[in-house]
Order: C-alpha cells, then sequence, then structure tokens
C-alpha cells in the first residue's frame, strides 16, 4: 500500500519513532510559544535547510504535502491586510506551515511498520479495557486488506450503472457502496470464524 | 465478537475509499466529498459506539502515514494544520450520529437525518471552530465565520445520509447495526 | 478429549437449519467417514449451507452436528485442526493485506510460535517464495484459490470442506487443483453442480431443496443427477426463472 514514507532511506529513518514522535510534540509545543516573527522566520528556515540536507526528493515532497494549507494562507493573509496587521498574519502563517512541516518530516521518515509499533504500545493500556492490541493489529490489517477489494467494488458498481444509464452516479453510489462494505463484513467475520480469528 | 471486528474495519477502509471516488457534483455545481458522508454512515448505520471505533481506526491509518484523507492527505502534518479539530471531531460525531439513530423511535430515514444533523454538524463544528480558532489564532466567531462556506454543503450532506441511510435500511434491513 | 477413535467421522443426527422462518436444511441424518465425498445439487439446493453447517459457521436450529465427537459451532479451538474450509469466492476468505500474512494468519491463532518460518518455508517449497510480500491483490483468481489452500493445508486439519472449487478457473488451472487435492491425505468434501467434478468421490450426496435426494457411490447417483439436471433444461417452463 502507498504510503507517505519516503522509500529512499535517510539518515532519520534510523531513529527510534518514539523518539521522533516525543521530539515532535516537544517542537511544536515551544512552537506555540513562539509569538517574534524573527524567531519564527529562523525555525522556519531551519526546517527547510533541514529538509534539503535530507535530499532535494524530500524537500520537494514535503513541500507538496503543504499546499493544502493554502486556502488557510490566503485567508489568514488577506484578513491581516484587511486589519493592517501583517506581522500578527506573519506569525500565524510561519507557525502553521512549520508545525505542519515538521510533523510530515516524520511521517516521511518513519516506516509505516515502526509507526504501527508505536501505536501499539500506545494502545497497550487499552487492553485493560477489553481492547486487545493484537485485535487492533488485525483491524489495521483488515482495512489495508480491503481498501482495494471495496475500491474495485466500487468501480464495478460505477461501471455497471453507466453501463445503463447516461448520468453520474452522482450520491446514489453510495447506497451499494456500503451495501458492499456490509456484505463484505459478513464475509470477513465468517472467514475470521472458519479460521480461529478474533474469538 | 468477529462480526463488530469486521464491520469496524470495512467501514474505516469505506472510509478511506470514498476519499478516492471523484467528488460528488450537486445539481447546482457544488461538489461535496463524499469521505464526510462516510463519516455520518459510520453512526448512522453502524450505531455509536462501532461508527465511532471505525471512525477511529481509520485515523489511526492516518496518523501512521497513509494518504488516506480525501485529497490523498495524511501523515503526521494533518493533525497539526487548521482542521485539525474537525479530525477529532469525527469520531464524536459518528458516536452521536450513532446514538441518536440508536435511541430513536422515529422512522430510520428522519433519525439518520437528525443524526447526522447533531453529530455530523453539530457536534463537528464544536469541535472544528475551536480547533481553527486556535490554531490560526483567531475569536470563535471569527473562525466560525471562516467555514460559513461549507454550512450549506454539509446541511446537503445531513439529507443525503438520511436518503442513503433509509436505502439501505430499505435493501437489507437486517444489516442496520445501529437499529439491530 | 471427546474426539475418540469410535467418533471420528462427521455425524448429522436429523440435523436442520432455520434462517428468519425460512428452512433452508431440513431433516439431515449422514454419518461421514469416506477419504472423498462430493455434494451435488442445483442452485440454491442447500449446498453451501451444509457446508457451513458442519464447519460450524452456523449452528443446527433442530438435530445435532458431531465432527468427531464435538458440536463444531461451539468448540471453535478444537475445529481449527479439525475441519479446514476452503470457500467459494477466495476474495471472502483471504483477510491479510499480503501472503505472507494471510500464511500465518490461521497457525497463529493455533498459537503456533513458529507461524513465519513455516509460511516461509512452504512458500519456497512452492518455488514461489517471491511472493511472500506481494499484497494479495495483485493475484489472479487462480492464484488466490492457491494461496487459501495453502494456507487451510498449513493448518494441517484432519478434514476440508471445498465450496465450489473448481467453478471460476480456466481449464489448465482446475486440472492443476484437481491433481493437488487427489494427492492430499486429508478427508476431502466437495461441493459442486459440476458432475464431473466429484466423479472419482467414494461417495456422491445429492441435495435438493434442502434434503438428501439420492446418496451412495458415485455413478448411480451422478447419473441419476445429470438424468434429472437434462430433463429439468430441456424443460422451457423453469420453475425459478418464472416464479
Ligand atoms: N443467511 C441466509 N439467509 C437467508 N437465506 C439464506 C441464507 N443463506 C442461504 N440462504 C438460502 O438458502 C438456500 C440455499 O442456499 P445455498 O446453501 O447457498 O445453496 P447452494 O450453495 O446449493 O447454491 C438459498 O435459497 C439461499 O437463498
Ligand atoms: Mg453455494
Amino acid at each position: 500500500m502507498l504510503t507517505l514514507t519516503s522509500p529512499r532511506e535517510t539518515p532519520l529513518h534510523g531513529w527510534p519513532a518514539g523518539v521522533k514522535l516525543a521530539g515532535l510534540c516537544l517542537f511544536t509545543l515551544a512552537l506555540f510559544q513562539l509569538t517574534a516573527p524573527l524567531w519564527l522566520v529562523g525555525v522556519a528556515v531551519a526546517l527547510a535547510l533541514g529538509h534539503l540536507a535530507l535530499g532535494r526528493d524530500i524537500a520537494a515532497a514535503g513541500f507538496g504535502l503543504l499546499r493544502p494549507l493554502w486556502p488557510f494562507a490566503l485567508i489568514v493573509t488577506v484578513w491581516h491586510l484587511i486589519l493592517h496587521d501583517p506581522s500578527g498574519g506573519a506569525v500565524i502563517l510561519l507557525r502553521m506551515g512549520s508545525a505542519v512541516a515538521a510533523a510530515n518530516l516524520v511521517t516521511m521518515t518513519t516506516r509505516l511498520s515502526d509507526m504501527l509499533a508505536v501505536l501499539m504500545r500506545l494502545v497497550a493500556p487499552l487492553s485493560r479495557l477489553g481492547l486487545p492490541g493484537d485485535r487492533i493489529a488485525l483491524a489495521v490489517a483488515l482495512v489495508i486488506r480491503f481498501i482495494p477489494v471495496l475500491s474495485d467494488r466500487i468501480a464495478l458498481i460505477r461501471s455497471a450503472w453507466f453501463a445503463r444509464s447516461l448520468r453520474p452516479p452522482g450520491w446514489r453510489l453510495l447506497v451499494p457502496a456500503a451495501l458492499a462494505a456490509l456484505d463484505e463484513a459478513e464475509h470477513v467475520a465468517e472467514s475470521l470464524r472458519a479460521r480461529g480469528g478474533a474469538g | 465478537m468477529e462480526r463488530s471486528l469486521s464491520h469496524i474495519a470495512l467501514f474505516a477502509a469505506l472510509i478511506a475509499v470514498l476519499g478516492f471516488v471523484p467528488q460528488i457534483m450537486l445539481p447546482f455545481g457544488v461538489p461535496i466529498t463524499a469521505q464526510s458522508l462516510g463519516i455520518m454512515l459510520c453512526g448512522t448505520v453502524l450505531g455509536a459506539k462501532r461508527g465511532a471505533l471505525a471512525v477511529l481506526l481509520f485515523l489511526a491509518l492516518v496518523a501512521i502515514g497513509l494518504p488516506l484523507l480525501s485529497g490523498g492527505r495524511g501523515g503526521l502534518g494533518v493533525f497539526a494544520s487548521p482542521t485539525v479539530g474537525f479530525l477529532i471531531g469525527f469520531p464524536v460525531a459518528a458516536f452521536v450520529a450513532g446514538l441518536i439513530v440508536e435511541r430513536s423511535r422515529a422512522s430510520i430515514g428522519l433519525a439518520a437525518g437528525i443524526g447526522a444533523l447533531v453529530g455530523g454538524v453539530i457536534m463537528l463544528y464544536a469541535f472544528g471552530i475551536p480547533g481553527l480558532a486556535l490554531m490560526l489564532d483567531k475569536t470563535l466567531p471569527e473562525a466560525a465565520l471562516m467555514i460559513t462556506a461549507f454550512l450549506p454543503g454539509d446541511l446537503i450532506k445531513v439529507v443525503l445520509a438520511a436518503l442513503i441511510t433509509q436505502g439501505i435500511a430499505r435493501m437489507r434491513p437486517d444489516a442496520l447495526l445501529s437499529r439491530a | 478429549m471427546s474426539g475418540t477413535q469410535d467418533q471420528a467421522g462427521i455425524e448429522l443426527q436429523g440435523a436442520g437449519l432455520t434462517i428468519r422462518g425460512r428452512v433452508i436444511l431440513s431433516d439431515l441424518t449422514l454419518t461421514l467417514t469416506e477419504a472423498r465425498i462430493g455434494i451435488v445439487g442445483r442452485n440454491g439446493s442447500g449446498k453451501t449451507s451444509l457446508l457451513r453447517l458442519i464447519a460450524g459457521l452456523v449452528a443446527a436450529t433442530a438435530g445435532s452436528v458431531q465432527v468427531d465427537g464435538v458440536d463444531p459451532a461451539r468448540d471453535r479451538k478444537t475445529m481449527l485442526s479439525r475441519l479446514g474450509i476452503l470457500f467459494q469466492n477466495p476474495d471472502h476468505q483471504i483477510l491479510m493485506p499480503t501472503v505472507a500474512e494471510e500464511l500465518t494468519f490461521g497457525l497463529r491463532q493455533m498459537g503456533r510460535a513458529d507461524a513465519e518460518t513455516v509460511a516461509r518455508a512452504a512458500l519456497s517449497a512452492e518455488g514461489r517464495s517471491h511472493w511472500a510480500d506481494q499484497p494479495v491483490s495483485t493475484l489472479s483468481h487462480g492464484q488466490k484459490q492457491w494461496l487459501c489452500l495453502m494456507s487451510v493445508l498449513l493448518m494441517n486439519p484432519a478434514t476440508i470442506l471445498l465450496d465450489e472449487p473448481f467453478a471460476a478457473l480456466d481449464l489448465p488451472t482446475e486440472a492443476r487443483l484437481t491433481r493437488r487435492l487427489a494427492a492430499l491425505p486429508q478427508r476431502l468434501i466437495t461441493i459442486s453442480h459440476a458432475p464431473a467434478a466429484v466423479a472419482s468421490c467414494d461417495r456422491v450426496i445429492w441435495l435438493e431443496c434442502g434434503r438428501v435426494r439420492a446418496d451412495g457411490p458415485a455413478t448411480p447417483v451422478l447419473a441419476e443427477f445429470t438424468e434429472a439436471m437434462a430433463r429439468l433444461g430441456a424443460d422451457d417452463a423453469d420453475a425459478d426463472l418464472s416464479a
């Protein structure tokens, strides 16, 4: 399955995922304490240089991951220009960009399996509430297995629709799509029962 | 037990897949993403507990680095972005929508509509707006103003969630765990 | 352990299955001990339901079902080593995202610590080591079915239930699977709507409307079945289509 982790190993890939995540938490908390624009510019520049030091591909991917922020950047820019408070706007934008970029950097340099291991450690205390970790691991595997299956089912439903209609299915597609998920769930429950899972 | 687990996993997968399907065009040219409808359906179809767990499972997969949010977004960055409040609100939205469908005696369509409105809009905004205010350093009314543009689309989703849940109930009455 | 030698085999005593008021199977009394058993019948005659009943995936609503003296719907743990089932559609059976994970799944459920080693060894014995980390979604239908069979075989059950194993396979794949199954030491119970698929069985059971219509050696039962099906096919007014 496609992940956001960079397939090319960088030095950061070797760091323990727990350390990276703890560092990210501290970084983000500190970031929200900073109010001086110059400091924030420094942080942003450092982050950008850090990305570039890891490689052009990491920097480009990191930049791409910031793209969904543009509507907020636009709103904040216009808002603060109207209020004649450009430095206030700059603080918000730099903070937002740095927080997201740092988080994405951890994602890009941590393998899915390592992240999953951290997740398992985080949810381990839940086993006392009757939610054992292996159940969660199984659920995660099932989701990864069934995303392509459901995707194919929905593509089939679409083509069945277009075979007999000129208009796109629109929201109506969601009824058979949800029914497909419900059907698959029954099959999975049966297969789990046949093979001793989740008993 | 197996059925709970499999329904939770399959609906988490459904939310993900609904992030890839092309945006749904409403008659007057307003595009809506099917993914947030999926969140509402988790509640109205699976019920409060399973619905919320399906959404949590989905978010866990996003957090560990799978680009499953609509538009191919994912990873830890989305939890540091201004919309984080909405992500936190997702499981709550599904829970509340499910609770309303479970408890209500109204017809399934009406109950799902009310559930989607209270859970998928009111509760979701109750988390999303403060998140936005915090991340963008705005007051609550200012943050609310920023997202008013989404309100009409979200209200349409409420109607669609009601229609879809009703459609499922009609085609497969015993599949609705929220009313089982 | 209740599975003593004299109870070895599958025993149905007046077993029936009714779902939401609809009678699906009724009055089945069978003792299954042969090594190769075939079950034939028309679509909807209850073949799959019977398999699910034997496998313990549903509990009988009337009578009793025992596998080696154990109720398969109750004692799931014991059943894992007694019964394996190959679903008609491999996509309904495969639970894990990659081939190796799928192969190890059942072994882990049985508490085997060496699951990973066993699975990889099995793959390499089949000359398919390179499949281990491949996503199952990249496999063809026949390959998926092979994976399901391997997953079941690794758990080494005494009996394997097969639901229309050849239904969606092309001819070469069918021939390979037939050879493979014939060589297995396990007891096989094979469902099919096609008489040829069960012609070499020691015993064939013909189901009709959830009841046993005929039961005995393959040749006479299949001859009678084939003749009845041909007669129905010649008749234009199919009750199924006109009802
Ligand atoms: N879970 C179920 N609920 C209701 N009816 C069912 C269920 N499973 C099977 N049936 C019905 O029982 C009959 C036998 O089905 P099945 O065992 O699948 O037949 P076969 O495998 O011989 O084609 C069919 O009419 C089918 O519609
Ligand atoms: Mg069948």
